[in-house]
């Protein structure tokens, strides 16, 4: 087993030095550096040109084959258990129309008509408790709306009592 | 397996198309109403009641307009309800009564009514004053927006007549200032603003405290 000083020194590209392809195996450190220098110099020192599968290269192959076949048996039998795109077409299609019909069916049966009334019916309310005195220039006065008989009555009466009026009034 | 699938597509744009046309009866119209005699602000409270669920307002004081989304139906509420409120200013006529009350006189059946005041003679008697006299009566004719003044011997009266509300038939008196005349000076005595419905006689007492000798009364009618 040659040093790597000595390693470093004997290298060059494309070398076939069995002591030096020898050393690769066993340093890291040196394959690094060979390799910058010969990409496939790891190769070499592997022994790749001379490797043999076990079997020979036709049972090699043979084997390679059969894992194709086999994948491709896979392959078709899951292609065979998904949904085709007519039948897909057809479930979405399907419920597409059943909500299209429901909310036509919906439509159709809520009454929408009630609402507004209720409204109309809330604002003529609201609209004649409209109050007498709008507004009063005095934060010391109170101001009473004496209630009368009927709320139609032609007459009302409002009572604003004032500190700030003169006694003699 | 693909006839299905066709016939279904089928079915699916017939019934896309059905609940588009059920959707035009509800489809949304935009509308812009300007006003010429009215406050755009003021108008919104009045149509809010008219409009559907789905409607909309929004308000461009710059421009003093309305711009209303809301569909066909509403629309054509909003529109006949706004041409009616954005009126020219109209007239009006007030008249005011003005009366002196006084309490602590001689002990009466109850107080002797002027004749000009027998109208509402039984709703004075609510107020158990025992003495009742007229200081005068003063009359005026204006339009909406425009001031008035009203003399009723030593006493004046200045106000502006405000918006007519169709919806309450009131017709608003704004900045209402009544004044004395003490010793060639007029001292205002009391403002306020007060909403009179048409054709209704509103009786305003004023008084220091509810056990007051005295009180002032003034008996407004307003009408077309």
């Amino acid at each position: 087993m040659i040093s790597c000083d000595s390693f470093r020194t004997r290298f060059h590209a494309a070398t076939d030095d069995a002591a030096l392809l020898e050393h690769l195996r066993t340093c890291d450190r040196c394959l690094d550096f060979a390799a910058h220098a010969d990409p496939d110099v790891m190769f070499r020192s592997l022994g790749g040109s001379e490797i043999v599968p076990p079997g020979g290269i036709d049972a090699f192959v043979e084997g390679v084959m059969q894992q194709v076949r086999v994948r491709d048996a896979e392959t078709t039998i899951a292609a065979s258990h998904g949904i085709a795109w007519p039948r897909r077409l057809a479930m979405v299609a399907a419920v597409a129309i059943a909500a299209f019909g429901a909310t036509l069916v919906y439509r159709s049966e809520v009454p929408t008509t009630f609402e507004p009334i209720k409204r109309a019916e809330l604002r003529t309310h609201a609209l004649t408790t409209k109050p007498i005195v709008a507004a009063y220039d005095s934060q010391n006065a109170t101001i009473i709306e004496i209630p009368t008989e009927k709320a139609d009555d032609d007459v009302k009466i409002v009572m604003i009592f004032d500190e700030n009026l003169p006694a003699d009034l | 397996m693909k006839r299905i699938a066709i016939v279904l597509m089928a079915l699916l744009f017939v019934s896309a198309a059905l609940a588009d046309t059920a959707d035009v009866g509800k489809s949304l119209s935009v509308r812009t109403f300007q006003f010429k005699h009215k406050q755009a602000d003021k108008a919104a409270a009045i149509i809010k009641a008219l409009m559907s669920r789905d409607g909309s307002m929004s308000i461009q004081p710059s421009a003093n307009s309305l711009i209303v989304t809301d569909d066909p139906e509403s629309l054509k509420k909003v529109a006949a309800a706004l041409a009616a409120y954005d009126a020219p200013p109209q007239p009006f006529h007030l008249t005011v009564r003005l009366i002196s009350a006084g309490r602590g006189g001689a002990k009466t059946e109850g107080a002797r009514i002027p004749d000009e005041l027998r109208d509402i003679e039984s709703k004075l008697a609510v107020l158990r004053y025992d003495s009742i006299e007229s200081l005068g009566v003063a009359e005026f004719d204006g339009k909406e927006g425009e001031p008035g003044l009203l003399s009723l011997t030593s006493y004046r009266a200045e106000f502006n007549f405000g918006e007519y509300d169709p919806a309450s038939d009131t017709i608003a008196v704004t900045d209402f200032t009544l004044s004395r005349l003490t010793d060639g000076t007029l001292a205002p005595m009391m403002k306020t603003t007060l909403n009179l419905k048409l054709g209704q006689k509103i009786i305003v007492g004023v008084t220091r405290q509810p056990n007051s000798q005295r009180a002032l009364m003034m008996v407004l009618s307003a009408k077309r």
